[in-house]
């Protein structure tokens, strides 16, 4: 594996309902660390799957596929890849209603040895860089989209992953909602020096990051740097 | 926040569902509770009752049982009994169930038909289980209208030592109040034999004879040897009315067993039912729990755990209602004697019975959510 690359994807199959639907059909891709990725495509085009593969929450039928010097394809203890490499931004925000703010960023790191002073302190420094410092012990029925939104990104953040993959993550919003997101998402992409891979069918948001591919029926048909 | 806070936090996000899961286990518990309590009271009784009572052997006429007897009995057959080998020392007792004068016609003391009353020696009374230091007062003498009553029946007839009671139409005065820790004992009263044998023309007739064997001697084979000499005799040893109500007590322990199992199979339906909701409603917060790096491990815990502080929080209720139950029903019907013993056995069972219906209940909803496929899960609607 290149040193430079964190993610190196290669012939990449995957299908669902026993070969019917092929979802990811010889996808070859390597992205570089700290580098900025949108996946553009059409529904049903493959780029969800993608992300979940790179996320190691589904499985490869072919192909390899290496996310931050772990082999996938063989790794069994896949939980602590994701929770030491991986930051998830989902459309929905699907934070946990009965707990605080707070306490919602905090769940991921209750997989790590950190004492709970720690854990509040992360979570606090994160929740700081998303301006949510006033609102740690509301819950989050009480937040708006975006706030939820930006709560989702500190949870995403907290374990110091080496990548964020980010799915539609303003797909639920306004756009001027879904604008202050963006901003944030690439300014903590700088700040955190993570690696950004978001999923998106809008290509005006696709075109904010460093790097554009398209996707179509579960290959790659473009690839274009952003200037 | 931690692990364990959120164990603890999440059963009650659905409080209506979660209380009613809680009811349902909690009214089992109580059961378990509230019959545990009055067996060991009723066994605790017993005990006293057998320490207590002196003579070990209690002689009535065959066909007859030594709770319900009727005067058939002479002082002849009293001096037959005393004559023996092994008997240290024997006497006659009278028995009769009475009403008390009609103001208290309501309150009752043991049993159904009304107040009872003893007559025997007062020299004797140890051989009926209460010495001198049980009672608070003085012993009744033989000639004066005298008696002495039970704690409880004292409490339940509202007396004290100075009142008087009217029996067959006499006026009697209460000379002292006894506690031997029996509540059959406790319940009833004690007077002069001559005198409970002349209202109830009863001369010379006793309905059973209390046998004090010597130190060396076999209770069983003195008891045998009362029987094979007068045929028309039957006995009963303080083991066999031991083994008489620890019997009746074993069908009581039995049926709280079946209670259990009961309430086990009842409250592990409706905790699965609880949990398996639970689960469903949280399907997509469980694949995000495995995207941000949890075990399915830690899922199937959390989960296990979930249902357990549903079904211990039921057993606190459970026993705490089960404990107010038995104690408010004993106050409110006045029965003093009968103390509820809380033993280490009875919560262990309790509890032990909470965490079993936990971990069945929960078992299969925390598997499945184990199992769950994180991006299936994550696409949930």
């Amino acid at each position: 594996m290149n040193n430079e690359n964190i993610i190196e994807i290669h012939k990449l199959k995957k299908s669902y309902d026993k070969g019917k639907i092929k979802a990811l059909n010889g996808i070859d891709l390597e992205i570089k660390k700290g580098e900025f990725v949108s996946i553009i495509g059409p529904s049903g085009s493959g780029k969800s799957t993608l992300l979940n593969m790179l996320g190691a929450l589904d499985t490869a039928d072919e192909g390899t596929i290496n996310v931050a010097g772990v082999d996938l394809t063989k790794s069994r203890d896949l939980s602590q890849f994701r929770s030491k490499e991986i930051g998830f931004v989902f459309q929905l925000h699907n934070l946990i209603p009965n707990l605080t703010v707070l306490e919602n960023v905090q769940i991921p790191m209750l997989e790590t040895p950190l004492s709970s002073e720690k854990r509040e302190e992360r979570a606090m420094e994160l929740l700081k860089s998303v301006q949510l410092e006033d609102k740690i012990n509301q819950r989050p029925t009480k937040l708006s989209g975006g706030q939820r939104q930006r709560v989702a990104i500190a949870r995403a953040l907290v374990n110091h992953p080496s990548i964020v993959l980010a799915d539609e993550p303003t797909g639920s919003l306004d756009s001027k909602t879904g604008d202050i997101i963006l901003d944030l998402l690439k300014d903590l992409h700088k700040k955190e020096n993570v690696t950004l891979v978001m999923v998106t069918h809008e290509p005006y948001v696709a075109n904010l990051a460093e790097r554009s591919i398209t996707v179509k029926d579960g290959k790659i048909i473009e690839e274009k740097i952003n200037t | 926040m931690n692990y364990l806070g959120l164990i603890l936090k999440n059963p009650f996000r659905n409080k209506t569902r979660a209380s009613l899961a809680i009811v349902g286990i909690a009214i089992g518990i109580a059961t378990i509770v509230a019959l545990g309590l009055v067996t060991s009271a009723l066994q605790s009784s017993t005990e006293t009752t057998l320490k207590a009572g002196q003579a070990e052997i209690t002689v009535m006429t065959n066909g007859s049982n030594s709770f319900q007897s009727s005067a058939d009995l002479n002082l002849t057959q009293l001096d037959n009994v005393k004559a023996i080998s092994g008997v240290k020392d024997a006497t006659g007792v009278l028995t009769e169930r009475v009403n008390l004068n009609s103001s208290s016609s309501s309150s009752q003391g043991f049993g159904p038909s009304g107040f009872s009353v003893t007559g025997i020696d007062s020299s004797k009374l140890t051989l009926a289980g209460i010495n001198a230091s049980s009672i608070n007062g003085t012993i009744y003498s033989g000639s004066a209208n005298e008696i002495i009553i039970g704690k409880t029946a004292a409490a339940n007839q509202n007396k004290t030592i100075g009142d008087t009671v009217t029996l067959y139409n006499q006026t009697f005065k209460i000379v002292g109040i006894y506690e031997t820790g029996s509540f059959m004992t406790d319940g009833g009263a004690y007077m002069s034999l001559s005198k409970l044998q002349n209202l109830t023309s009863n001369s010379n007739k006793i309905s059973n004879i209390l046998v004090k064997v010597n130190a060396n001697a076999n209770v069983t084979q003195v008891s045998q040897e009362i029987t094979d000499t007068y045929p028309d005799l039957a006995t009963t040893t303080a083991l066999d009315q031991a083994k008489m109500v620890n019997n009746l007590l074993s069908v009581v322990n039995t049926a709280t067993w079946a209670i259990s199992l009961l309430a086990i199979v009842i409250g592990g339906v409706g905790v699965i039912n609880t949990m398996i909701m639970s689960v469903y409603e949280r399907t997509r917060e469980i694949g995000v729990l495995k995207a941000v790096g949890w075990t399915s491990k830690r899922i199937l815990g959390m989960i296990l755990g979930e249902s357990i502080v549903i079904t211990l929080t039921a057993a606190v209720v459970g026993t705490i209602v089960g404990t107010v139950l038995v104690e408010g029903g004993l106050m409110i019907y006045g029965i003093t004697a009968l103390k509820p013993v809380f033993t280490l056995d009875l919560f262990v069972r309790a509890f032990g019975v909470a965490l079993l219906v936990g971990v069945i209940g929960g078992i299969y909803p925390a598997y499945r959510a184990s199992r769950l496929a994180p991006t299936e899960a994550l696409r949930y609607e």
